[in-house]
Protein backbone atom coordinates (compact mmCIF):
# COMPACT_ATOMS: atom_id res chain seq x y z
CA UNK A 1 0.00 0.00 0.00
CA UNK A 2 2.46 2.26 1.06
CA UNK A 3 4.27 2.21 -2.79
CA UNK A 4 0.63 2.82 -4.41
CA UNK A 5 0.76 5.48 -2.68
CA UNK A 6 3.76 6.85 -3.72
CA UNK A 7 2.76 5.80 -6.70
CA UNK A 8 -0.48 8.17 -6.38
CA UNK A 9 1.86 10.95 -5.04
CA UNK A 10 4.58 10.51 -7.91
CA UNK A 11 2.66 9.76 -11.56
CA UNK A 12 -0.79 10.46 -10.62
CA UNK A 13 -1.21 14.03 -8.15
CA UNK A 14 -2.00 17.23 -10.18
CA UNK A 15 -1.22 20.53 -9.78
CA UNK A 16 -4.55 21.52 -9.40
CA UNK A 17 -4.98 19.49 -6.04
CA UNK A 18 -2.85 21.71 -4.08
CA UNK A 19 -3.51 24.72 -5.86
CA UNK A 20 -7.51 24.05 -4.94
CA UNK A 21 -6.57 24.03 -1.53
CA UNK A 22 -6.02 28.13 -1.71
CA UNK A 23 -9.84 27.76 -1.88
CA UNK A 24 -9.94 27.11 2.01
CA UNK A 25 -9.36 30.99 2.34
CA UNK A 26 -13.09 31.42 1.06
CA UNK A 27 -13.43 31.45 4.63
CA UNK A 28 -12.11 34.94 5.07
CA UNK A 29 -14.67 36.60 2.75
CA UNK A 30 -17.35 38.23 4.38
CA UNK A 31 -20.78 36.69 3.64
CA UNK A 32 -19.96 33.67 1.79
CA UNK A 33 -21.77 29.95 2.22
CA UNK A 34 -18.34 28.60 3.12
CA UNK A 35 -19.15 25.15 2.35
CA UNK A 36 -18.44 25.77 -0.90
CA UNK A 37 -15.10 26.20 -0.27
CA UNK A 38 -15.42 22.19 0.51
CA UNK A 39 -16.48 21.26 -2.97
CA UNK A 40 -13.48 22.86 -4.44
CA UNK A 41 -11.26 19.86 -3.19
CA UNK A 42 -13.86 17.57 -4.99
CA UNK A 43 -13.39 19.32 -8.05
CA UNK A 44 -9.40 18.95 -7.87
CA UNK A 45 -10.08 15.24 -7.09
CA UNK A 46 -12.00 14.68 -10.13
CA UNK A 47 -9.35 16.67 -12.17
CA UNK A 48 -7.17 13.75 -10.34
CA UNK A 49 -9.35 11.05 -12.11
CA UNK A 50 -9.50 12.85 -15.01
CA UNK A 51 -5.41 12.86 -15.78
CA UNK A 52 -5.41 9.09 -14.15
CA UNK A 53 -7.41 7.98 -17.45
CA UNK A 54 -5.77 10.30 -19.88
CA UNK A 55 -2.57 8.42 -18.42
CA UNK A 56 -3.56 4.76 -18.41
CA UNK A 57 -3.03 4.93 -15.14
CA UNK A 58 -5.14 2.28 -13.77
CA UNK A 59 -3.83 -0.62 -16.51
CA UNK A 60 -0.59 0.37 -15.31
CA UNK A 61 -1.18 0.29 -12.07
CA UNK A 62 -3.17 -3.39 -12.53
CA UNK A 63 -0.26 -4.88 -13.88
CA UNK A 64 1.85 -4.05 -10.59
CA UNK A 65 2.34 -6.69 -8.25
CA UNK A 66 -0.83 -5.61 -6.31
CA UNK A 67 -4.63 -7.26 -6.02
CA UNK A 68 -6.61 -5.67 -8.43
CA UNK A 69 -8.59 -4.41 -5.78
CA UNK A 70 -5.46 -2.33 -3.84
CA UNK A 71 -6.05 -0.12 -6.82
CA UNK A 72 -9.06 1.03 -5.50
CA UNK A 73 -8.03 0.64 -2.28
CA UNK A 74 -5.33 2.64 -2.74
CA UNK A 75 -7.10 5.68 -4.68
CA UNK A 76 -9.60 5.62 -2.30
CA UNK A 77 -6.70 6.73 0.65
CA UNK A 78 -5.01 9.05 -1.61
CA UNK A 79 -8.23 11.01 -2.25
CA UNK A 80 -8.98 10.76 1.54
CA UNK A 81 -5.50 12.25 2.00
CA UNK A 82 -5.86 14.89 -0.45
CA UNK A 83 -9.71 15.64 2.23
CA UNK A 84 -8.13 15.57 5.07
CA UNK A 85 -5.69 18.03 4.39
CA UNK A 86 -8.26 20.27 3.33
CA UNK A 87 -10.29 19.45 6.73
CA UNK A 88 -6.88 20.29 8.52
CA UNK A 89 -6.68 23.63 6.84
CA UNK A 90 -10.50 24.32 7.65
CA UNK A 91 -9.62 23.86 11.32
CA UNK A 92 -7.27 27.56 11.81
CA UNK A 93 -9.41 29.25 9.11
CA UNK A 94 -12.21 28.37 11.01
CA UNK A 95 -11.07 30.08 13.87
CA UNK A 96 -9.75 32.94 11.59
CA UNK A 97 -13.63 33.39 10.30
CA UNK A 98 -14.93 33.63 13.90
CA UNK A 99 -12.11 36.41 14.31
CA UNK A 100 -12.35 38.21 11.28
CA UNK A 101 -16.35 37.57 10.64
CA UNK A 102 -18.09 36.67 13.47
CA UNK A 103 -21.78 36.83 11.91
CA UNK A 104 -22.22 35.43 8.09
CA UNK A 105 -25.99 35.92 7.10
CA UNK A 106 -24.81 34.37 3.93
CA UNK A 107 -24.71 30.89 5.37
CA UNK A 108 -22.68 28.82 8.05
CA UNK A 109 -20.34 30.51 10.48
CA UNK A 110 -16.56 28.89 10.60
CA UNK A 111 -17.41 26.23 13.42
CA UNK A 112 -17.00 22.70 14.48
CA UNK A 113 -20.43 22.01 12.71
CA UNK A 114 -18.97 23.23 9.58
CA UNK A 115 -16.18 20.84 9.62
CA UNK A 116 -18.86 18.02 10.50
CA UNK A 117 -21.07 19.54 6.91
CA UNK A 118 -17.76 19.99 5.21
CA UNK A 119 -16.94 15.94 6.18
CA UNK A 120 -20.38 14.77 4.77
CA UNK A 121 -19.82 16.66 1.70
CA UNK A 122 -16.92 14.46 0.75
CA UNK A 123 -18.47 11.55 1.58
CA UNK A 124 -21.66 12.47 -0.82
CA UNK A 125 -18.76 13.28 -3.69
CA UNK A 126 -16.80 10.19 -2.81
CA UNK A 127 -20.26 8.49 -2.84
CA UNK A 128 -21.90 9.00 -6.14
CA UNK A 129 -18.24 9.07 -8.13
CA UNK A 130 -15.74 7.05 -7.23
CA UNK A 131 -17.46 3.55 -6.98
CA UNK A 132 -18.84 4.54 -10.61
CA UNK A 133 -15.59 5.51 -11.92
CA UNK A 134 -14.72 1.97 -11.09
CA UNK A 135 -17.37 0.51 -12.85
CA UNK A 136 -16.77 2.67 -15.97
CA UNK A 137 -14.12 5.33 -16.25
CA UNK A 138 -15.39 6.43 -19.50
CA UNK A 139 -18.43 7.66 -17.84
CA UNK A 140 -16.58 10.41 -15.38
CA UNK A 141 -18.39 13.06 -16.86
CA UNK A 142 -21.26 12.17 -16.46
CA UNK A 143 -20.61 10.98 -12.97
CA UNK A 144 -19.42 14.41 -12.14
CA UNK A 145 -22.69 16.35 -13.09
CA UNK A 146 -24.23 13.26 -11.00
CA UNK A 147 -22.05 14.11 -7.96
CA UNK A 148 -22.28 17.74 -8.68
CA UNK A 149 -26.01 17.72 -8.09
CA UNK A 150 -25.98 15.53 -5.13
CA UNK A 151 -23.23 17.79 -3.23
CA UNK A 152 -25.10 21.12 -4.18
CA UNK A 153 -27.75 19.78 -3.03
CA UNK A 154 -25.98 19.50 0.67
CA UNK A 155 -24.95 22.69 0.25
CA UNK A 156 -27.62 24.42 -0.40
CA UNK A 157 -29.61 22.45 2.13
CA UNK A 158 -27.07 23.04 4.79
CA UNK A 159 -26.33 26.61 4.44
CA UNK A 160 -30.23 27.83 3.51
CA UNK A 161 -31.01 25.98 7.12
CA UNK A 162 -27.97 28.20 8.63
CA UNK A 163 -29.30 31.06 6.63
CA UNK A 164 -33.07 30.59 7.78
CA UNK A 165 -31.69 29.65 11.35
CA UNK A 166 -30.15 33.30 11.83
CA UNK A 167 -32.65 35.03 9.65
CA UNK A 168 -35.44 33.43 12.21
CA UNK A 169 -33.53 33.41 15.31
CA UNK A 170 -35.73 36.15 16.87
CA UNK A 171 -38.23 34.36 16.24
CA UNK A 172 -38.38 30.45 16.56
CA UNK A 173 -36.50 29.46 20.12
CA UNK A 174 -35.11 26.22 18.40
CA UNK A 175 -33.13 28.74 15.65
CA UNK A 176 -31.71 30.83 18.84
CA UNK A 177 -30.27 27.82 20.18
CA UNK A 178 -28.82 26.66 16.30
CA UNK A 179 -27.29 29.96 16.54
CA UNK A 180 -25.60 30.26 19.60
CA UNK A 181 -24.47 26.30 20.07
CA UNK A 182 -23.87 25.29 16.55
CA UNK A 183 -23.52 27.99 13.97
CA UNK A 184 -20.46 30.05 15.46
CA UNK A 185 -17.15 29.29 17.24
CA UNK A 186 -18.04 27.10 20.47
CA UNK A 187 -17.81 29.94 23.19
CA UNK A 188 -18.94 27.86 26.47
CA UNK A 189 -18.28 24.45 27.37
CA UNK A 190 -22.31 23.73 26.04
CA UNK A 191 -21.79 24.69 22.74
CA UNK A 192 -18.03 22.89 22.77
CA UNK A 193 -20.09 19.88 23.89
CA UNK A 194 -22.38 20.09 21.24
CA UNK A 195 -19.90 20.73 17.89
CA UNK A 196 -17.52 18.07 19.34
CA UNK A 197 -20.72 15.68 19.37
CA UNK A 198 -21.90 17.28 15.67
CA UNK A 199 -18.29 16.73 14.30
CA UNK A 200 -18.12 13.39 15.72
CA UNK A 201 -21.85 12.44 14.07
CA UNK A 202 -19.85 14.03 10.70
CA UNK A 203 -16.54 12.16 11.39
CA UNK A 204 -18.13 8.66 12.10
CA UNK A 205 -20.45 9.37 8.66
CA UNK A 206 -17.10 10.15 7.04
CA UNK A 207 -15.55 6.62 7.88
CA UNK A 208 -17.94 4.48 7.63
CA UNK A 209 -19.05 6.05 4.41
CA UNK A 210 -15.26 5.58 3.25
CA UNK A 211 -15.68 2.01 4.21
CA UNK A 212 -18.60 1.47 2.66
CA UNK A 213 -17.58 3.08 -0.68
CA UNK A 214 -14.58 1.58 -0.69
CA UNK A 215 -16.31 -1.78 -0.63
CA UNK A 216 -18.36 -1.07 -3.20
CA UNK A 217 -15.92 0.38 -5.38
CA UNK A 218 -13.61 -2.88 -5.26
CA UNK A 219 -16.48 -4.92 -5.84
CA UNK A 220 -17.39 -3.34 -9.13
CA UNK A 221 -13.43 -3.08 -10.22
CA UNK A 222 -12.85 -6.56 -9.45
CA UNK A 223 -15.38 -7.49 -11.96
CA UNK A 224 -14.79 -4.75 -14.87
CA UNK A 225 -12.26 -5.64 -17.79
CA UNK A 226 -9.82 -3.63 -18.59
CA UNK B 1 6.31 -29.02 -12.61
CA UNK B 2 4.92 -26.74 -15.10
CA UNK B 3 5.59 -22.81 -14.64
CA UNK B 4 2.68 -21.84 -16.00
CA UNK B 5 -0.44 -23.66 -16.33
CA UNK B 6 -3.75 -22.25 -17.73
CA UNK B 7 -6.65 -24.67 -17.50
CA UNK B 8 -9.94 -24.29 -19.14
CA UNK B 9 -9.97 -20.55 -19.06
CA UNK B 10 -13.49 -19.07 -20.03
CA UNK B 11 -14.69 -15.82 -21.08
CA UNK B 12 -18.03 -15.40 -22.75
CA UNK B 13 -19.06 -11.95 -24.98
CA UNK B 14 -22.03 -11.41 -26.38
CA UNK B 15 -20.34 -12.01 -30.07
CA UNK B 16 -17.39 -14.17 -28.96
CA UNK B 17 -16.08 -16.97 -26.17
CA UNK B 18 -12.98 -18.17 -25.15
CA UNK B 19 -13.54 -21.52 -24.67
CA UNK B 20 -12.00 -23.49 -22.14
CA UNK B 21 -8.92 -22.15 -23.12
CA UNK B 22 -5.43 -24.99 -21.62
CA UNK B 23 -1.77 -24.92 -22.15
CA UNK B 24 1.43 -24.90 -20.36
CA UNK B 25 4.61 -24.29 -20.09
CA UNK B 26 8.11 -25.48 -18.66
CA UNK B 27 10.77 -23.60 -17.14
CA UNK B 28 13.22 -22.67 -19.24
CA UNK B 29 11.30 -22.25 -23.04
CA UNK B 30 9.72 -19.73 -25.42
CA UNK B 31 6.34 -20.19 -26.26
CA UNK B 32 4.45 -18.51 -29.17
CA UNK B 33 0.85 -17.96 -28.91
CA UNK B 34 -0.35 -17.73 -32.15
CA UNK B 35 -3.72 -16.56 -34.24
CA UNK B 36 -5.21 -14.37 -36.12
CA UNK B 37 -6.69 -10.83 -35.16
CA UNK B 38 -9.53 -11.50 -32.80
CA UNK B 39 -8.83 -15.21 -31.90
CA UNK B 40 -8.62 -14.23 -28.55
CA UNK B 41 -4.92 -14.00 -28.05
CA UNK B 42 -5.11 -10.36 -25.90
CA UNK B 43 -8.34 -11.34 -24.38
CA UNK B 44 -6.38 -14.60 -23.01
CA UNK B 45 -3.68 -12.76 -21.99
CA UNK B 46 -5.67 -9.95 -19.84
CA UNK B 47 -8.01 -12.83 -18.32
CA UNK B 48 -4.67 -14.69 -17.21
CA UNK B 49 -3.50 -11.38 -15.19
CA UNK B 50 -6.97 -10.74 -13.50
CA UNK B 51 -7.27 -7.87 -16.00
CA UNK B 52 -10.44 -8.78 -17.46
CA UNK B 53 -12.98 -11.00 -15.31
CA UNK B 54 -13.00 -14.57 -16.08
CA UNK B 55 -16.10 -16.97 -16.19
CA UNK B 56 -14.40 -19.96 -15.16
CA UNK B 57 -10.86 -21.78 -15.19
CA UNK B 58 -7.59 -21.45 -13.39
CA UNK B 59 -4.27 -20.37 -14.41
CA UNK B 60 -1.59 -21.64 -11.91
CA UNK B 61 1.76 -19.92 -11.60
CA UNK B 62 4.51 -21.55 -10.45
CA UNK B 63 2.69 -24.22 -9.10
CA UNK B 64 0.19 -21.41 -6.87
CA UNK B 65 -3.17 -20.55 -8.11
CA UNK B 66 -2.64 -17.08 -9.65
CA UNK B 67 -5.95 -15.78 -8.22
CA UNK B 68 -5.69 -17.08 -4.95
CA UNK B 69 -1.93 -15.56 -5.05
CA UNK B 70 -2.26 -12.31 -7.08
CA UNK B 71 0.23 -10.68 -5.75
CA UNK B 72 3.33 -12.84 -5.03
CA UNK B 73 2.68 -14.24 -8.79
CA UNK B 74 2.13 -10.90 -10.31
CA UNK B 75 5.62 -9.92 -8.59
CA UNK B 76 7.42 -13.19 -10.76
CA UNK B 77 5.78 -12.24 -13.78
CA UNK B 78 7.01 -9.24 -16.53
CA UNK B 79 4.37 -8.33 -18.68
CA UNK B 80 4.58 -6.26 -21.93
CA UNK B 81 1.36 -5.14 -23.28
CA UNK B 82 2.64 -3.80 -26.35
CA UNK B 83 4.25 0.03 -26.23
CA UNK B 84 4.63 1.59 -22.86
CA UNK B 85 1.52 4.25 -23.28
CA UNK B 86 1.18 5.80 -19.95
CA UNK B 87 1.83 8.44 -18.35
CA UNK B 88 3.09 10.23 -21.19
CA UNK B 89 4.26 13.36 -19.49
CA UNK B 90 6.33 11.56 -17.04
CA UNK B 91 10.32 10.85 -17.42
CA UNK B 92 11.10 7.15 -17.72
CA UNK B 93 13.46 7.72 -14.28
CA UNK B 94 10.50 8.88 -12.96
CA UNK B 95 8.16 5.94 -14.23
CA UNK B 96 10.89 3.78 -13.34
CA UNK B 97 11.43 4.97 -9.89
CA UNK B 98 8.00 4.06 -8.86
CA UNK B 99 7.52 0.90 -10.64
CA UNK B 100 10.98 -0.74 -9.19
CA UNK B 101 9.78 -0.26 -5.78
CA UNK B 102 7.00 -2.87 -6.25
CA UNK B 103 9.80 -5.13 -6.87
CA UNK B 104 12.16 -6.33 -4.04
CA UNK B 105 14.24 -8.57 -6.46
CA UNK B 106 14.55 -5.85 -8.66
CA UNK B 107 18.14 -5.19 -10.37
CA UNK B 108 18.88 -2.11 -11.32
CA UNK B 109 22.62 -2.59 -12.76
CA UNK B 110 20.21 -5.43 -15.32
CA UNK B 111 17.97 -2.31 -15.48
CA UNK B 112 20.82 0.40 -16.19
CA UNK B 113 22.17 -2.38 -19.04
CA UNK B 114 18.96 -2.65 -21.22
CA UNK B 115 18.72 1.25 -21.17
CA UNK B 116 22.04 1.28 -22.80
CA UNK B 117 21.56 -2.03 -24.92
CA UNK B 118 18.13 -0.53 -26.35
CA UNK B 119 19.51 3.22 -26.26
CA UNK B 120 16.91 4.71 -23.95
CA UNK B 121 17.47 7.88 -22.10
CA UNK B 122 15.92 8.07 -18.88
CA UNK B 123 15.75 12.15 -18.84
CA UNK B 124 12.98 11.72 -21.34
CA UNK B 125 9.40 11.88 -21.45
CA UNK B 126 7.31 9.08 -22.92
CA UNK B 127 5.67 11.82 -24.94
CA UNK B 128 9.27 11.78 -26.71
CA UNK B 129 9.86 8.14 -27.55
CA UNK B 130 9.12 6.84 -30.85
CA UNK B 131 6.42 3.47 -30.72
CA UNK B 132 9.74 0.87 -31.16
CA UNK B 133 10.97 2.90 -28.34
CA UNK B 134 7.91 2.49 -25.76
CA UNK B 135 8.21 -1.19 -26.64
CA UNK B 136 11.90 -1.34 -25.78
CA UNK B 137 11.03 0.37 -22.88
CA UNK B 138 8.35 -1.90 -21.36
CA UNK B 139 10.38 -4.54 -21.96
CA UNK B 140 13.67 -3.05 -20.09
CA UNK B 141 11.00 -2.60 -17.16
CA UNK B 142 10.03 -6.34 -17.40
CA UNK B 143 13.04 -7.66 -17.89
CA UNK B 144 14.76 -5.67 -14.59
CA UNK B 145 12.78 -7.48 -11.53
CA UNK B 146 14.27 -11.29 -12.35
CA UNK B 147 10.92 -12.25 -13.39
CA UNK B 148 10.93 -16.31 -13.72
CA UNK B 149 7.96 -16.07 -16.17
CA UNK B 150 7.52 -12.87 -19.26
CA UNK B 151 4.25 -12.89 -20.62
CA UNK B 152 4.32 -10.44 -23.76
CA UNK B 153 1.59 -9.25 -26.04
CA UNK B 154 2.85 -8.53 -29.47
CA UNK B 155 6.45 -7.18 -28.12
CA UNK B 156 8.29 -6.86 -31.33
CA UNK B 157 5.88 -5.01 -33.30
CA UNK B 158 6.74 -1.58 -33.96
CA UNK B 159 11.03 -2.58 -33.93
CA UNK B 160 13.32 -2.37 -36.69
CA UNK B 161 14.67 -6.19 -38.13
CA UNK B 162 17.60 -5.05 -35.98
CA UNK B 163 15.99 -4.25 -32.81
CA UNK B 164 13.90 -7.35 -33.08
CA UNK B 165 17.04 -9.41 -33.57
CA UNK B 166 18.36 -7.85 -30.55
CA UNK B 167 15.48 -8.61 -28.75
CA UNK B 168 15.02 -12.19 -29.93
CA UNK B 169 18.67 -12.51 -28.43
CA UNK B 170 17.39 -11.30 -25.42
CA UNK B 171 15.10 -13.90 -24.96
CA UNK B 172 17.44 -16.40 -25.80
CA UNK B 173 20.08 -15.01 -23.15
CA UNK B 174 16.82 -14.58 -20.18
CA UNK B 175 15.58 -18.66 -20.73
CA UNK B 176 19.15 -20.20 -20.72
CA UNK B 177 19.61 -20.67 -17.24
CA UNK B 178 16.53 -23.00 -17.50
CA UNK B 179 14.88 -21.56 -14.89
CA UNK B 180 12.66 -19.49 -16.78
CA UNK B 181 10.10 -18.85 -18.99
CA UNK B 182 8.37 -16.52 -22.43
CA UNK B 183 5.22 -16.65 -23.48
CA UNK B 184 4.39 -14.00 -26.55
CA UNK B 185 2.40 -13.34 -28.76
CA UNK B 186 3.05 -12.11 -32.23
CA UNK B 187 1.83 -11.53 -35.46
CA UNK B 188 5.51 -11.81 -36.85
CA UNK B 189 5.95 -15.56 -37.21
CA UNK B 190 9.75 -15.11 -39.04
CA UNK B 191 10.54 -13.96 -34.87
CA UNK B 192 8.61 -17.85 -33.55
CA UNK B 193 10.50 -19.33 -36.39
CA UNK B 194 13.43 -18.11 -34.85
CA UNK B 195 13.30 -19.06 -31.11
CA UNK B 196 10.17 -20.49 -30.09
CA UNK B 197 10.43 -24.11 -28.61
CA UNK B 198 6.40 -24.30 -28.33
CA UNK B 199 3.87 -22.98 -30.37
CA UNK B 200 0.13 -22.56 -28.86
CA UNK B 201 -2.29 -21.76 -31.60
CA UNK B 202 -5.97 -20.45 -30.91
CA UNK B 203 -8.75 -19.49 -33.58
CA UNK B 204 -11.99 -18.27 -32.41
CA UNK B 205 -11.32 -18.55 -29.35
CA UNK B 206 -10.24 -22.31 -28.86
CA UNK B 207 -7.06 -23.73 -28.89
CA UNK B 208 -6.46 -26.09 -31.88
CA UNK B 209 -2.56 -27.06 -31.31
CA UNK B 210 -0.39 -26.51 -28.02
CA UNK B 211 2.81 -28.68 -28.26
CA UNK B 212 6.39 -28.23 -29.38
CA UNK B 213 7.59 -26.25 -32.48
CA UNK B 214 8.75 -29.36 -34.47
CA UNK B 215 5.81 -31.85 -33.52
CA UNK B 216 3.47 -28.88 -34.78
CA UNK B 217 5.44 -28.07 -37.72
CA UNK B 218 5.85 -32.06 -38.54
CA UNK B 219 2.13 -32.76 -38.56
CA UNK B 220 1.50 -30.92 -41.77
CA UNK B 221 2.91 -30.72 -45.24
CA UNK B 222 2.71 -28.44 -47.81
CA UNK B 223 1.69 -29.81 -51.62
CA UNK B 224 1.32 -28.30 -54.69
CA UNK B 225 0.23 -29.78 -57.79
CA UNK B 226 -1.59 -29.75 -61.11
CA UNK B 227 -5.36 -28.53 -61.32
CA UNK B 228 -6.72 -32.16 -62.19
CA UNK B 229 -4.84 -33.70 -59.03
CA UNK B 230 -6.68 -30.68 -57.36
CA UNK B 231 -10.72 -31.78 -57.21
CA UNK B 232 -10.46 -35.92 -55.80
CA UNK B 233 -7.87 -34.70 -53.13
CA UNK B 234 -9.54 -31.21 -52.44
CA UNK B 235 -11.49 -32.56 -49.10
CA UNK B 236 -7.60 -33.54 -47.44
CA UNK B 237 -6.49 -30.11 -47.68
CA UNK B 238 -6.92 -28.18 -44.75
CA UNK B 239 -6.72 -24.88 -47.43
CA UNK B 240 -5.23 -24.25 -50.71
CA UNK B 241 -4.95 -21.88 -53.22
CA UNK B 242 -5.37 -22.27 -56.83
CA UNK B 243 -3.39 -20.55 -59.49
CA UNK B 244 -2.03 -20.94 -63.22
CA UNK B 245 -0.14 -24.17 -63.05
CA UNK B 246 -2.06 -25.79 -60.04
CA UNK B 247 -2.36 -25.11 -56.76
CA UNK B 248 -0.32 -25.23 -53.27
CA UNK B 249 -1.96 -26.01 -50.43
CA UNK B 250 -1.55 -27.38 -46.57
CA UNK B 251 -2.15 -31.11 -45.42
CA UNK B 252 -1.80 -33.21 -42.18
CA UNK B 253 0.92 -35.08 -42.47
CA UNK B 254 -1.04 -38.36 -41.93
CA UNK B 255 -2.77 -37.78 -45.30
CA UNK B 256 0.59 -37.60 -46.67
CA UNK B 257 0.01 -41.13 -48.85
CA UNK B 258 -2.88 -39.86 -50.92
CA UNK B 259 -0.34 -36.73 -52.32
CA UNK B 260 1.99 -39.02 -53.55
CA UNK B 261 1.82 -37.63 -56.63
CA UNK B 262 2.63 -34.03 -55.71
CA UNK B 263 5.15 -32.41 -54.44
CA UNK B 264 5.54 -32.27 -50.90
CA UNK B 265 7.61 -29.91 -48.40
CA UNK B 266 7.75 -29.65 -45.06
CA UNK B 267 4.87 -26.34 -43.52
CA UNK B 268 6.72 -23.68 -42.16
CA UNK B 269 4.48 -21.69 -39.52
CA UNK B 270 3.20 -18.93 -41.31
CA UNK B 271 1.81 -21.32 -44.37
CA UNK B 272 0.40 -23.19 -41.36
CA UNK B 273 -1.67 -20.44 -39.84
CA UNK B 274 -2.47 -18.97 -43.26
CA UNK B 275 -4.23 -22.07 -44.86
CA UNK B 276 -5.39 -22.97 -41.26
CA UNK B 277 -7.25 -19.53 -41.12
CA UNK B 278 -8.42 -20.53 -44.94
CA UNK B 279 -9.92 -23.46 -44.00
CA UNK B 280 -12.77 -21.01 -41.85
CA UNK B 281 -13.07 -18.71 -44.77
CA UNK B 282 -13.87 -22.09 -47.14
CA UNK B 283 -16.46 -23.55 -44.62
CA UNK B 284 -18.11 -19.33 -44.02
CA UNK B 285 -18.40 -19.27 -47.95
CA UNK B 286 -19.80 -22.66 -48.10
CA UNK B 287 -22.52 -22.12 -45.45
Amino acid sequence: MKQLLYKEYKLCLVSMVPIFYLFALMLLIPNYPYLVAAFFTCNSIFFLFKQSVVNGDLLFTTLLPVAKGDVVRARVRFVVIIQMIMFLLFIPLCYANHLLVPRNPAGTDGSLTFLAAALVLFTIFNGTFLPGFYKNEQKMDKLFLISLIAVFGWIILWEGFMITAGAAERLVPFFAWVETHLDCWPATSEAWTVQLIALAIGALVYVVGNILITRRAVAVFERVDL
Amino acid sequence: MHLLEVRDLEKRYPTFTLDKVSFSLEPGYIMGFIGRNGAGKTTTMKAMLNLIHRDGGEVFVNGRSFFENERACKGEIGFVMGEFDCYKNATLKAITDVTRRFYPTWDQAAYEDYLRRFALVESKKVKELSAGMRVKYALALALSHDARLLILDEPTSGLDPVSRDDLLDVFRSVIEDGSRSILFSTHIISDLEKCADYITYIKGGKVLSSTDMLTFRESYRLVSGDREHLEVRRPKLIGCKEHAFGFTGLIRAEDEAAFRSCKIAPADLESIMIYTEQEESHETASL
